[in-house]
């Protein structure tokens, strides 16, 4: 196969470059050299999947000679239009009026909160009629017009859609080329509102292949009477970015903190978002307090590129936040719980470490990489049987699963490994470890090798 | 004062007459296009193209007498010229024309199941002369578009009555974004006439820096709605055309092809 020319389209973008104090014109607003940018100063690499999947993936196959160039749109308002990354890798941001803004990012929360079962589908039926829906086609029509614009002079072999909020650019681009498209969030047809239903169908069968994060996903997307090819492709993380840090190390971070030595850990790992469920680990956390009176819960995390300023400027991820914070106090717990914000990827390991276990509370979620991520430092995870990645979990051997619709559930799953002494944690840990095999890039390179490859040849 | 020498008074009356024309096709163009506001846009182009070319057949011929030569001979010649065409192309110019019709009017497209006679198959093509079925039996049967134009056309595809498909072309100079928002807005208000299921469509069929051709699908509630839609429809997208002309954001196409940063 001839190395690919290749379009990326996500929502998110790769990097987020950071605003100047008082009004000031950032650097990055002046200096048209992205070498001369520093990390942490002028930009930082977005959280989530496209850091953690979608990039590594593409220097892999760039390495690996299989992609030649990957020109990669999507929505970044604060951001030089065109960006040459590295070689073979130019992000171009797309940037929509704030007025739009607004309707777009009213649009997509109500799609995103009603696949997740998160709201009546009687509440969103009539979505695709109202003036913010104007505004998501106007931002999804402005990145196929830049899409179309960018293959009349770069002639793509294929182009790579994710993220749910962009399905309808395969429609809208037309052309005849391959076209994937990535789901990454949950699907069931029984969250979907019926007449939501021909204009999904239209948007889907406008791919090649969809491609979802689990088996139960793409039973799902069949049952819903979508005609096309449809793959599963685990979520992945590179291994070789993750470190075990010296326990010196880990001390030092644990105490910046506030977690004391001596303190039990478990850790949430999600963004500020109500279907993360972080408040489910919080009453869970109030049930087992008075018999493990060394227990803490850390969450880690802060709101999505849709709650932050130079995103989508949705305020969700503050609200959640506040949220939480209350709920710890209201069940006299405010002092067991420990809330982080964003963290770097070197504390994110030291708190890995530090952790006896970890816990993935979501109602629903589309995978829910954290746990693989648990799994690679060793850590035994309880997840929600509701997660795309809890296909992976065998209850009591690689994991623990539990309802999140029952309260007690996850308490008691807690409680089950609190009580343990070493043998069950460091069982699961390792089984945990072992299991993570298939959601690496090693695995995942492979595996989008041989779909690409059969997309192609079809 | 300066006088103009009697023989350059023919290029003077010449001159006059063409600059006049120039304004009667202006004003005919715009009369057309105000009268049919409620027409589909590619209709109300055509008619506005055929207004305009009748106006400069006539100014020419009044501006070239204007000069001293004799137009009789010239407009026989021109008359019989148009006649034997008409004759020796009569069959190719009746379906080319009827393909322009159909294209608008004929309740089917690409991709649909018909009847047309004792033929039944899905369109998979309707091109200048044709429309190319492929039947059962996976046989191609191209239908003379004049036939289709002449024959009841049965349109066995499911929910078909309900489909309004609108052609649409829109000059360059309109920020596609902003015209397919627009109207998705402005037909959201009819939104009671039609099925609720299928909010409006928009399909590029093809895309220059000159101009885009779209289709536009609407699914109506009701049979009887489909006349009282397609006007409505047509309206808005008149307004939306002269509303969006030039707005733009970021992330639209280039005009140009630009060179890649280096």
């Amino acid at each position: 196969m001839e190395p690919l020319t290749v379009l990326l389209n996500t929502q998110t973008p790769l990097l987020q470059f950071l605003p100047e104090d008082e009004g000031r014109t950032a650097h990055w607003e002046i200096e048209p050299d992205f070498a001369k940018l520093e990390e942490g100063t002028d930009f930082e690499f977005s959280p989530g999947g496209v850091t953690r999947m979608v990039y590594p993936l593409a220097k892999r196959l760039i390495a690996e000679g299989l992609w030649k160039e990957v020109h990669w749109v999507a929505l970044n308002p604060k951001a030089p239009e065109t960006v040459r990354l590295q070689p073979g890798i130019t992000l171009h941001n797309v940037n929509i009026d704030p007025s739009r803004m607004r309707g777009y990012g009213k649009t997509k929360e109500a799609i995103w909160t009603t696949v997740h079962g998160l709201s009546e589908p009687t509440l969103s039926r009539d979505l695709f009629w109202t003036d913010d829906y104007g505004e998501y086609t106007f931002y999804n029509r402005t990145t196929a017009e830049l899409i179309r614009g960018l293959d009349h002079q770069h002639d793509f072999d294929l182009f790579y859609v994710h993220d749910f909020q962009q399905l309808p650019i395969g429609h809208m681009i037309g052309s005849l080329k391959p076209k994937i498209f990535r789901w990454h969030i949950p699907f069931d047809p029984a969250h979907v509102p019926e007449p939501w239903r021909p204009l999904l169908e239209t948007f889907f069968n406008a791919y090649d292949v969809v491609v979802v994060s689990s088996e139960s996903y793409r039973d799902a997307l069949k049952r819903f009477g979508h005609r096309g090819r449809v793959e599963r492709v685990y979520p992945y993380v590179d291994p070789e970015e993750y470190h075990r840090p010296a326990p010196a190390e880990v001390e030092t971070l644990a105490e910046a903190h506030g977690i004391d030595p001596s303190d039990t850990v478990v850790l949430v790992v999600a963004r500020m978002d109500p279907a993360k469920g972080q408040d489910r680990a919080i009453e869970a956390i109030a049930r087992l307090a008075p018999r493990f009176p060394t227990l803490k819960l850390v969450l880690v995390g802060n709101g999505s590129f849709s709650s932050s300023p130079g995103g989508v400027g949705l305020s969700k991820g503050s609200l959640w936040r506040r949220h939480l914070e209350k709920r710890a106090e209201s069940l006299g717990v405010a002092d067991r719980v420990v809330l982080t914000g964003h963290v770097s990827q070197s504390e994110l390991d030291g708190l890995y470490e530090r952790c006896a276990f970890t816990v993935l509370p979501s109602s629903y979620e589309g995978f829910g990489l954290v746990v693989v991520e648990s799994w690679l430092h060793h850590k035994p995870a309880i997840v929600s049987d509701r997660a795309g990645v809890a296909e992976l979990v065998r209850d009591g051997e690689n994991g623990l699963l539990f309802g999140p619709d029952d309260p007690a559930s996850l308490a008691q799953k807690m409680q089950r490994l609190l009580r343990d002494r070493g043998p069950l944690r460091e069982r699961l840990g390792e089984s945990g470890f072992r299991t993570a095999r298939v959601c690496t890039l090693e695995t995942a390179v492979k595996t989008e090798s041989r779909l690409l490859g059969r997309v192609l040849e079809a | 004062m300066f006088a103009i020498p009697s023989a350059l008074w023919p290029v003077v009356y010449f001159g006059v007459t063409i600059a006049v024309t120039a304004v009667i096709g202006w004003l005919a163009s715009l009369a057309i296009w105000g009268l049919m506001r409620q027409s589909n846009p590619q209709v109300t182009a055509a008619a506005q193209r055929l207004g305009l070319i009748v106006v400069w057949l006539v100014g020419i011929v009044i501006a070239v007498q204007e000069l001293g030569v004799a137009v009789d001979v010239l407009l026989v010649v021109i008359a019989l010229l148009g006649a034997a065409a008409i004759v020796a192309l009569r069959q190719p110019l009746e379906n080319f024309g009827a393909k322009y019709f159909t294209d608008v009017y004929s309740p089917f497209k690409v991709g649909d199941t018909v009847r047309v006679g004792d033929l039944a198959g899905k369109v998979i093509e309707v091109n200048a002369m044709t429309t190319v079925l492929l039947t059962e039996d996976d046989l191609l049967v191209a239908l003379p578009n004049a036939r289709v134009l002449r024959e009841p056309v049965v349109n066995l595809t499911p929910l078909a009555w309900k489909e309004l498909t609108v052609p649409i072309t829109l000059p360059g100079s309109i920020d596609l974004p902003a015209f397919e928002s627009d109207m998705v807005k402005a037909l959201a208000k009819i939104r009671t006439r039609l099925d609720r299921r299928y909010p409006p469509l928009f399909t590029t069929k093809s895309r220059s820096p000159q101009s885009s051709d779209l289709v536009l699908t609407l699914m109506v509630r009701r049979p009887e709605d489909r006349e009282p839609v397609l006007a409505e429809a047509n309206l808005r997208l008149t307004e939306v055309m002269e509303r969006t002309r030039g707005s733009g954001s970021r992330g639209t196409v280039p005009s140009e092809p630009v060179e890649h940063p280096s």
